[in-house]
This record gives structure tokens, sequence and C-alpha cells, in this order.
């Protein structure tokens, strides 16, 4: 896997290999994998052999690139190259020439998963890392606020919570603190700035709502939703900030469901003007202002509006029905929202 | 544009979707025609001039005429030490059909030339979409020929040559054996059709189960095989040669490896592939590799998973190339 780490600071230099290395830990951590499994993927990513020693019982481990056991003899460890993941237990690369940059990431997220899979520290709490932590609502609010503590982030100042893919295309990094965090969608890079941060040049990111240090889990789902609503290169940032109430709605809401109207709209979304009429509807007012905006006329647009209407079952143009093809339109954007599996455009790459 | 939810699905191995983090980086798992290009530089294979010398591989490259009269590039790899007359591999590489290069995913191959002795002569092949059907399998084909024709300037076994092919080149290593048959071509010792892309309607079950995961998912599929056929694609009109499931007769073929994943679009039309070949008398294996995305083997061959494949493919082929 070094080999395609490789390709990847070569499409992108802006990557941030780092964080595939944790993604990639983190996942063998969740699915359990034993210390084999987990020295081979450190050997992989490192393109060197990885050991592991266990004192008592004597134990010695060493698993080469290709994931087969390493029967050549041992070089003497080098200590920068070594961690302890217990007093008991310790891992170690065996890098022949100078230490390579993802060396130090790789190693330290050998020795915390080794520490976990043989039964140090509990898998649920003490390992997930802070900002993960920050997060995620189900945790103590005591222990988010010695997360955000550690974090160095001052409570009575409020701040924001962005999401991006881990493939996201960076411009300028912020500096608040950042980590991989697992969603249900996948993992996603995850920074904490300050309320009055400026733009966030990453490309798609979701930007959430500023929130005190206690809500910031809240912040992370609207992050969450924004970031599912971003559709590069047209859109390639959301700010929760503009989306108003209903963020706040679907960013707590359990997410899939029986939603009639939304089944609807697919069905009027299956014309080919569908897109771009609806899309026209919710930005607008009238149907000429509608009509207008791309370039058709009123007349064709009041014909489709009748098409939607007979579809739907309301009306869009009128009172509540305009909230409620609002609505549908933003939820059925979520649910077939692609953001998270596409990689960045490959254009000057 | 459709709601419906995605069908429920077998989960990837856990050592395997550990990997896909950072395989995700330079393989999307839904590839559309506006990523062909990012495809081309993300997919190119690296330098190889190290590892061939390592395992003291020498490389030939010879400059050879394709189905129309066009030149096309094919690179014999021999042992430094198999000096005598070998068993040949004609080698299509992977990439849907659209990207890659012959040196592609060609490290698990490298086992068979340094391992066991053979030549591998793998091909150039031309890509779609700007060299549609027919002309990838037609190259292949030419460079069987061409194969069978020079095998004792090239001091390979003419009875004696295994097709492989991965993904997009397992559906060409396919069809090339197809061809052979009722061409009265070379005759083929076997054929290794590794997670092969063999069928153009992208209707199955297992089609449907992976959309927007793993590597290659049904819309990557749909646009590598968008690109080979354009409209013909789904018709009447497509040949067994290019989309090998569209054959009708699947009797007196050589002796196939089919080895795919649980968790990939493949699975069925594999399964499928098998089962033709047995209910025609002929010889199959098959091997469906529990919670393996698509070309694991190639991307995390460091995994328990990725091990067992590539030591099973590779027992394979040694008892049926190997002198």
């Amino acid at each position: 896997m070094q080999e395609l780490l490789g390709r990847i600071a070569r499409l992108d230099p802006s990557a941030s290999l780092g964080l595939r290395v944790i993604a990639c830990f983190d996942e063998l951590v969740v699915g359990r994998v034993n210390t084999r499994a987990l020295l081979a993927s450190a050997a992989s990513l490192a393109a060197c052999t990885a050991g592991f020693e266990q004192r008592s019982p004597a134990r010695v481990v060493r698993i080469a690139p290709d994931g087969h056991r390493d029967d050549t003899l041992a070089p003497s460890r080098r200590s920068e190259l070594t961690a302890h993941a217990t007093e008991d237990l310790r891992v170690w690369l065996e890098r022949e020439g100078p230490q390579q940059p993802n060396d130090a990431i790789i190693l330290e997220r050998l020795a915390l998963a080794v520490r976990i899979r043989h039964g140090h520290g509990r898998r649920e709490f003490d390992n997930r890392r802070y900002v993960g932590l920050l997060v995620d609502e189900t945790v103590e609010e005591e222990q988010r606020c010695i997360s955000a503590t550690a974090l160095g982030l001052v409570a009575g100042r409020r701040y924001r919570v962005a999401v991006a893919p881990l493939f996201a295309v960076w411009t300028t990094h912020p500096a608040g603190p950042e980590d991989v965090v697992p969603t249900p969608f996948g993992p996603v890079h995850a920074v904490v700035v300050p309320a009055d941060h400026g733009e966030l040049d990453a490309t798609p990111c979701g930007i959430g709502s500023p929130t005190h240090v206690s809500e910031l889990h809240h912040s992370f789902r609207t992050a969450m939703v924004a970031l599912r609503l971003c559709d590069p290169p047209s859109s390639p940032r959301v700010r929760a900030d503009d989306l108003g109430g209903i963020v706040g709605l679907l960013a707590d809401s359990a997410g899939a469901g029986h939603h009639p109207d939304v089944e609807r709209l697919a069905a009027v979304l299956e014309h080919p003007w569908g897109a771009a009429t609806i899309d026209a509807i919710v930005r607008t007012g009238t149907v000429r202002q509608a009509a207008r905006d791309i370039g058709i006329h009123h007349s064709t647009m009041q014909d489709r509006v009748e098409t939607i209407e007979r579809i739907l079952g309301f009306d869009p143009m009128d009172g509540f029905g305009r909230t409620r093809i609002g609505t549908a339109h933003i939820m059925w954007r979520l649910e077939n929202s692609r953001v998270l599996e596409l990689p960045p455009p490959p254009a000057g790459r | 544009m459709t709601t419906l939810p995605t069908p429920p699905r077998p989960a990837f191995d856990a050592e395997l979707k550990a990997g896909l983090a950072v395989v995700g980086g330079m393989f999307p798992p839904t590839i559309t025609p506006d990523l062909i290009d990012f495809m081309r530089t993300s997919y190119a294979s690296p330098p190889l001039d190290d590892v061939f010398s390592e395992r003291r591989i020498i490389r030939q490259d010879h400059t050879i005429s394709s189905h129309d009269g066009s030149p096309m590039l094919v690179s014999v790899l021999r042992h430094a030490e198999a000096t005598g007359v070998v068993p040949a591999v004609l080698y299509a590489h992977s990439g849907g059909l659209m990207f890659g290069d012959r040196f592609s995913g060609i490290d698990l191959v490298l086992d068979w030339v340094d391992q066991l002795g053979a030549a591998l002569v793998t091909v150039e092949y031309r890509l779609a979409p700007e060299h549609p059907d027919p002309h990838g399998r037609e190259d292949m084909y030419a460079a069987l020929l061409w194969l069978a024709e020079h095998a004792g300037a090239l001091n390979v076994r003419a009875d004696r040559v295994l097709v492989a092919g991965a993904s997009a080149g397992g559906g060409l290593a396919a069809g090339v054996a197809l061809a052979a048959r009722d061409r009265n071509g070379p005759a083929l010792c076997g054929q290794v059709l590794d997670y092969p892309m063999l069928d153009d309607r992208c209707a199955t079950p297992s089609t449907a189960q992976f959309d927007g995961v793993g590597v290659w998912d049904r819309v990557s599929n749909l646009t590598g095989w968008d690109a080979l056929l354009g409209a013909a694609r789904g018709s009447a009109h497509v040949s067994p040669y290019a989309a090998p499931s569209r054959a009708t007769d699947l009797g007196h073929l050589p002796p196939a490896f089919i080895d795919v994943g649980a968790a990939e679009i493949f699975r069925d039309e594999a399964i499928d592939y098998a089962r033709a070949i047995w209910s025609a008398g002929g010889d199959a294996e098959l091997h469906v590799w529990s919670g393996a995305f698509h070309a694991c083997d190639i991307f995390a061959p460091h995994t328990a998973v990725g091990r067992s494949m590539i030591a099973t493919r590779n027992a394979w082929v040694e008892k049926t190339l190997a002198d």
C-alpha cells in the first residue's frame, strides 16, 4: 500500500497521507483484526517489515510488506522506530536507511491498535481520540469538555466544525484541531475552527453551525448535512448557516424513513427537465421568475408546474406547498448525495 | 434517478475494508466518463526496472502487427535462468477496458516468471473509448497468433500456452479462448480469469448490490462497457469475444481457473460462467472469496484474503503450466 500512498501524493501533493493511515487503522480496530493483520497493514503501508514482541509469555512476530512472516535474521532495533504499546508489548518498524515521512504515524497507530487488540483500555472509549469524542453526543458532557480542553479550545467561545471527505482538495489548511471521524457515510476529515473563521478552502466541504464547546456535536451533524449537499464543481462548499432552521432538523433526524413527498419528487426528477425545473422553483418566487431563471417561456414553465402538481399532489408555488417542495428537495439531495464517494476533479493535477 | 435503496450486500472483510481507506484515494468506487483521464494517470503502472532486476527478470519489447495492421507493443518477460524452451502465458492487463497498461497489476503474475520459469507475454492492447470493439479483443488475439507463430524464436513451448487476465483483462482472456476454439486457432492449455468482466448487460443481482462502494461499482462497469460498445451495449449485437457471457456454447474450452470476490459486482457473472462451462462438460475451478472487493489481491496483497487468493491461483497455474 506504500506504492498506493505514493500515487495519491503524486495525484494531489496537498493530500494528507497521515489521515489515510489513521483511517486505515481505525477500520482495523473497528474490524477487530488480529496482531498479524495489524502488522501486515503497517508493513504494507511502510514497505518494510513490522515487528511485535510480547515479554510474557514470550512471543515475537515479524511480518513483511507482502503479509508473509519474515523469517530473515532480525536487524537490531532502532529506538526511534520502536514503540511501547504497553509495558509488556512492543512494536517496531525494520526500516533500512533514513526514516520515512509516514513512519511515525504508522508506528503510533500500530502501537495503539495492538494495545486495544490485547485488551488494554476500553475499546469504545479511551482509545478514541479527542475530536471523535468531542463531536459525539452520546459521550458524557464532562468527557466532551475534557476533550475540548485537551484540544486547546476555550470554554465560552464559539466554534464550528467543518467536515470534508478524506480525498478533499485543500488549498490552505486551517490551524484548528483535526482528525478522522467515523460516520455512517464513511470516515470524514473533521476540523474545529473559531466561529468567525474566514472561508475554508476545501472542496468539497460542509461547514457547521457555530456553537459553544459543549454543543460541537450539533455543529458536526449540521456540517455533515452541509457536506452531503455539496455538488462540486458548482457547489464546492455548503454552509449550514445558509440553510436556516431546516439544517438543524435534518441533522437531528434519524435519516432514512418513509417520506412520500420525497418519493413523489423522485418521480418528477425522472423527467429530463425535472432537476433544473425543481431547482429554479425552489430558488425563485414565481412561475415567471423560475422560467427566466432557466431561460424557458413562462407558459412552458406553467405546463411543468402543473405536471409537478399532478405528481406531487400539491401546488409547489403556493403557500405551504413551497415549504413542502423545498424540504423534499433538500431531503432528496441528501439521500442521493454522492459527494463522499467521488474524488476531486483531476484538472491540473 | 430513483430513490430505490441499494439491496443488502455482503460486508467487506475487515482487513480489506481498512485497505479501502487508502485504495479509495487513487481508485474511486464510481468511475464516470469524466474520470477516465484521472484513472489513466492514477492507474498507470509505476517504473518496474528495479523490480525486474531484483527478481532477475529480463524484459524484451517487440512491436508486432495487430489484426488491422497497426503496430502494437508486447513485452516478453522471462527469468534470467529460464534459458531453455519454457511454457508461455499470454497476459491481458486490468483497467476497465479504458485505462492501465501492459504492466498494470503485473506483480502478481511475476511469480509465474521467476518461480515457475514461464515466459510472460503482456500486451499493450488498445483502449476504449478511442478504440472501441473489436480492437481490444482482436489485439489480444493477434498477440496469440504472433506468440504461436514465433514460438521457436521466442524459445517457448507452443503446446503449453496459458491465457490469463484480470478484471477487464479476464474478460479479454476468456474471449481469446473462445475465439481460438471457434477459429481453429492455437491450442491453449488453460485460461486464468481473475474476477473477469464478462457481461455487458450489467443486470446480475451482484451488480445491483455494489453502488458507490468498493472498487469498480455498477456505474463504473456501465462506463467501461459503454466506452467499448457504445449504443450496442446490452443489444443483440454484441460479440461473445467481447462479452464472453454472451457465448451460448462453452464446450471444448481449455481448463478454466476463475476467482472472484463475494463482495463485488462480478461475483454472479463469474459464477454463471463457471456453471455454464460445467454444464457443457468442461473443466472449471471456481473460487469465491468471502469479503473480497474487486481486485483486492492487487491492491491489498498483504491481507489474509489477498494472500489466500494469490497462493490458490499460483498453485493452479503451477499444476497446469509448469514442466
